[in-house]
C-alpha cells in the first residue's frame, strides 16, 4: 500500500480466548490513516471481538494495539479518540434523539451551544432534523442506525468502528446506506474499520479488505487483488459471487499439464514449476468461462439449472460428474435448456492453481 | 387497597384472558356450530333462567323480608334470594353458551362471599352502635366516625396512634428501599458465592412473621438477649434496648426493614439484569461517567420498579401491627393505628367502632396512594 500514508491503527499478534474458546489467534494488520478498512469473514470468525479489542472493551490476552503510533493495548478507552457503532445500535432507549447525539459530547465539557449547534450539524447530514424529540424506540430501523451514526460521528473520532451495522437493516436501506456511509467516510476522511459478514458491502465500500478466519487474517488487499489473485482457497471461495469453480486436478506425468475430470489441459507456468503426480485444484470463476463461439471449445457440458439474473444468467453446468459455473449475459442464456449440451471455453491464463494439501494458491509466472 | 397497586397486573391478566377466550371461540368455530341459543324467556315466566325476573321478585321479597321478619330471619331470607339470583346467572350463562362468564362464576362467587360482603357488611357495621358479645344493634348514623375524629378521650389517641404509624412508615420504608437498593447493586454484580449469598439474603422474606417477632424478642431481651450483652460488655451498664420509645421504635423498624428489604432488593435487581450490556459498553464508548450513566441508563429502568416497591411497602407500612405485637404489645409509644384497630375490635369486642374507624385509615390509603400514583404518572408521562 502506499507507503507515505500514517498509520492509523495497527495490531500486532492480538490474541484473544474466552475459556477455551479461541476468538482471536494472533492477529496482525495494519490501516492506514483515512482508510476504509473492511473486516470480512463469516460469523463468529472474530471480527467483533477485533473492534471491542480496539475500542479497548476487551483486553487481549497477547499481542499489541497501536492507535496513531502509541501502544494503547491495556490503556483505557477514554484516550483512544476511539468511537463504536453497534450492531444493535445501542441507543439510549430513555433519551430523546437528540440527547443520544449529544451523550458523548456533554462529559467533555463541551458547552450548551456549541452542542446546540453540533447536534443540528449531525441531524441535518444524516436526515433526523424532524426526528431530534422523539425517542429512539419510535424510530425505524434505518433512523435509528443513523442516530448511532451520528451520535459516533459527533465527536468527530480518530478512527470510526462499525460493527456490522447493516445488519439488521433490510435490503433496500442497507443499499441506501451503503452509499450513505461512503459519502460519510470522503466527508469526514477519518479512518473506519468495518466489519461484515457481507461480501458484497466489503467489497463495494472496503477499499482495503481483510479476510478472516478462525481468529487470524488470511490476506489483506484491494477488492480487485483479493478477487483476481487469491492467496488461497477459502478467499478465493469467499470472494465472488457466484464462488469459483474448483476442480481436483492432478499434475499430469510430463509437468507441464493437469489432469481433469474432462481431459488434459495444458497448465499454467508456476513459478517453482510442478511436480508430476501432485494433487491440485483447480480454481476458476463463473465469469471468466465462455461460450466456444465458433472457436474450438474445450468441453461441453449439459445444463443442469438456468438462474437468470435479469441482466446476466448463473448457468450450472455438470460434466463427468464435475458440477461447473458459468455467467453468461442474458442475451446468450435465452432458449437454453436443462439437458443441453453448451460449448466452452476455459482461458488459461484466468486459471487459479492451489495445492491440494492446504489449499494456498501457486504464484504464476507473469 | 389493591386497587391502585393492581394496575399493572391487570392489565396483564386481560390481555391473558382475551387470548384465553381467543383460543376457546377457535375451537368452537371450530366445532359444528352450537345448536342456537333459546330466547331469553319473557320477564314474568317462572324459569330458572329469567334472571331479570328473579332480581325483581328478589327485590320484592327482601323488602318484605327486612320489613315483616325479625332480624336474623331476614338476614337469611336476603341471603337466600341473591343465592337464587346468583343461580339464575349461572342457568342462563349455561343456556346461553356464554362459557366465558361461567368459567370465572366460581372465582366471582368466591370474591364475593371472601371479600365484598364482609368488606360492605362491616361498612354497614360502622353506622350502628353494636359490640359482638352483645345482641342489641342500633343504627347510630355517622356517630361512630365523629366519635373517633373529635371525642376527648378517643380522638387524641386515635391521632397519636396514626403518627405513631407515620413514623413507622417513614423509618421502614426508608429502611427498605435504601438497603434493598444497594443490595441490589452488590447482587448485581458477579462475584463468588454469588447464588448461595442471594438465597441466604432473601430468606428473612420468607420466613413467618411470627418466626421473625421470636427471634427479635430473643435479640432485644433485656437480660439474655445479644443486643443487650454486647451492649452491656461495653459500656459496663444495663442496657435495654426496649426500654425508650426510640429504643422500641427503632427496634421494630429494624426487624421489619431486615423482613422486607429483600423484597425491595428482588423487584430492583429484576430491573438492574434487564438494562442490556450493550448500553454500559456504548457508554464507555461514549466516555460518560459512572454516575452519568447510572443516572441516565440505569434508573430509568429501575424507576418503575422503585416506586412500585415503595408502592407496596407503604402500604404494607400502613398496616404494620404483628411485629408490634411480638415484640412490645403495643407498649413505650409504638401502638400502631392497625394494632389500635386489633385491640378496639377484638379485644374490647367495640365491633362497629373498629369498623368505623378501619374506614377513616383505609381512606387515608388511598388518598395517599392516588395522590403518589397521581404524582408517578405525571412524571412518567413528563419523562
Amino acid at each position: 500500500m502506499a507507503a507515505t500514508k500514517i498509520t492509523a491503527l495497527a495490531l500486532n499478534g492480538v490474541s484473544k480466548s474466552y475459556g477455551k474458546v479461541r476468538a482471536l489467534a494472533g492477529l496482525s494488520f495494519e490501516v492506514a490513516e483515512g482508510r476504509f478498512f473492511a473486516l470480512f469473514g463469516p460469523s463468529s470468525v472474530g471480527k467483533t471481538t477485533t473492534l471491542r479489542a480496539i475500542a479497548g472493551l476487551v483486553q487481549p490476552d497477547a499481542g499489541s494495539i497501536r492507535i496513531g503510533g502509541a501502544d494503547v493495548t491495556h490503556a483505557p478507552i477514554k484516550g483512544r479518540g476511539v468511537s463504536m457503532v453497534f450492531q444493535s445500535f445501542a441507543l439510549y432507549p430513555h433519551l430523546t434523539v437528540a440527547n443520544n447525539l449529544a451523550y458523548p459530547l456533554v462529559e467533555e465539557g463541551v458547552d450548551k451551544s456549541e452542542i446546540a449547534k453540533r447536534v443540528k450539524e449531525t441531524a441535518d447530514m444524516l436526515r433526523l432534523s424532524h426526528r431530534l424529540e422523539r425517542k429512539p424506540s419510535t424510530l425505524s430501523g434505518g433512523e435509528q442506525q443513523r442516530v448511532a451514526l451520528g451520535r459516533s460521528l459527533i465527536r468527530r473520532p480518530k478512527i470510526l468502528l462499525l460493527d456490522e451495522p447493516l445488519t439488521n437493516l433490510d435490503a433496500k436501506l442497507r443499499h441506501e446506506m451503503r452509499a450513505e456511509l461512503k459519502r460519510l467516510h470522503r466527508q469526514f476522511g477519518m479512518t473506519i474499520v468495518y466489519a461484515t459478514p457481507d461480501e458484497l458491502e466489503a467489497l463495494s465500500m472496503g477499499e482495503e479488505i481483510a479476510v478472516m478466519r478462525d481468529g487470524r487474517v488470511v490476506q489483506i488487499g484491494t477488492p480487485d487483488e483479493l478477487f483476481d489473485h487469491p492467496s488461497d482457497l477459502y478467499v478465493a471461495a469467499k470472494i465472488g459471487s457466484p464462488h469459483m469453480n474448483t476442480i481436483q486436478v492432478k499434475v499430469g506425468s510430463d509437468g507441464n499439464s493437469l489432469e481433469t475430470p474432462f481431459g488434459s489441459v495444458p497448465a499454467p507456468r508456476i513459478i517453482g514449476g510442478l511436480s508430476a503426480g501432485e494433487a491440485l485444484v483447480l480454481g476458476v470463476r463463473p465469469s471468466d468461462l465462455r461460450l466456444a463461439q465458433g472457436a474450438a471449445a474445450s468441453l461441453a457440458p449439459s445444463v443442469q439449472q438456468l438462474e437468470p439474473l435479469g441482466d446476466v444468467t448463473v448457468v450450472s453446468l455438470t460434466a463427468s460428474g464435475q458440477q461447473l459455473r458459468i455467467v453468461l449475459p442474458e442475451a446468450q442464456a435465452i432458449g437454453m435448456k436443462t439437458g443441453d449440451a453448451v460449448p466452452i471455453v476455459i482461458d488459461p491464463t484466468k486459471l487459479h492453481l492451489f495445492r491440494g494439501r492446504d489449499g494456498l494458491a501457486l504464484s504464476r509466472q507473469s | 387497597m389493591c386497587r391502585s397497586a393492581c394496575v399493572g397486573l391487570r392489565a396483564k391478566g386481560n390481555n391473558a384472558t382475551a387470548d384465553f377466550l381467543g383460543m376457546l371461540h377457535m375451537t368452537t368455530t371450530a366445532l359444528p356450530p352450537p345448536p342456537t341459543a333459546p330466547d331469553a324467556p319473557a320477564f314474568l315466566t317462572p324459569a330458572l333462567d329469567n334472571w331479570r325476573g328473579a332480581i325483581a321478585a328478589a327485590l320484592v321479597l327482601s323488602v318484605i323480608a327486612i320489613a315483616a321478619l325479625p332480624a336474623a330471619a331476614a338476614f337469611w331470607t336476603v341471603g337466600a334470594l341473591v343465592a337464587l339470583v346468583a343461580a339464575t346467572f349461572v342457568v342462563n350463562a349455561f343456556r346461553r353458551h356464554y362459557y366465558g362468564g361461567l368459567l370465572v362464576a366460581p372465582a366471582i362467587a368466591m370474591l364475593f362471599v371472601m371479600n365484598i360482603f364482609p368488606l360492605l357488611w362491616s361498612l354497614g357495621l360502622s353506622f350502628f352502635a353494636y359490640q359482638s358479645n352483645r345482641q342489641t344493634m342500633k343504627f347510630v348514623g355517622l356517630h361512630n366516625y365523629i366519635q373517633a375524629l373529635t371525642s376527648d378521650i378517643k380522638a387524641p389517641e386515635n391521632w397519636a396512634n396514626l403518627q405513631t404509624t407515620a413514623v413507622f412508615v417513614v423509618c421502614t420504608v426508608a429502611a427498605q428501599m435504601l438497603v434493598g437498593f444497594l443490595l441490589a447493586l452488590l447482587f448485581a454484580k458477579q462475584f463468588p458465592l454469588r447464588r448461595y449469598l442471594l438465597i441466604l439474603v432473601l430468606t428473612p422474606m420468607m420466613l413467618s412473621v411470627v418466626a421473625v417477632g421470636v427471634f427479635y424478642t430473643y435479640y432485644y431481651d433485656p437480660t439474655f438477649g445479644l443486643v443487650s450483652q454486647v451492649v452491656n460488655r461495653m459500656c459496663g451498664c444495663q442496657y435495654v434496648l426496649m426500654s425508650n420509645r426510640a429504643g422500641a421504635i427503632g427496634g421494630i423498624v429494624f426487624a421489619d426493614a431486615w423482613m422486607w428489604s429483600p423484597f425491595v432488593m428482588l423487584l430492583v435487581l429484576a430491573g438492574l439484569v434487564s438494562v442490556p450490556k450493550y448500553l454500559y459498553e456504548a457508554a464507555s464508548i461514549d466516555r460518560v461517567s459512572s454516575w452519568r450513566s447510572f443516572w441516565t441508563i440505569t434508573f430509568p429502568y429501575i424507576r418503575g420498579l422503585l416506586m412500585l416497591a415503595l408502592l407496596f411497602r407503604t402500604i404494607e407500612a400502613f398496616k404494620l401491627a404483628d411485629l408490634v405485637i411480638l415484640l412490645t404489645k403495643g407498649g413505650n409509644g409504638t401502638m400502631t393505628i392497625s394494632y389500635h384497630v386489633l385491640r378496639i375490635a377484638q379485644e374490647q369486642n367495640k365491633t362497629s367502632e373498629g369498623a368505623a374507624l378501619s374506614y377513616l385509615l383505609l381512606f387515608v390509603v388511598i388518598v395517599l396512594t392516588n395522590l403518589y400514583l397521581y404524582v408517578a404518572n405525571r412524571r412518567s408521562q413528563e419523562a
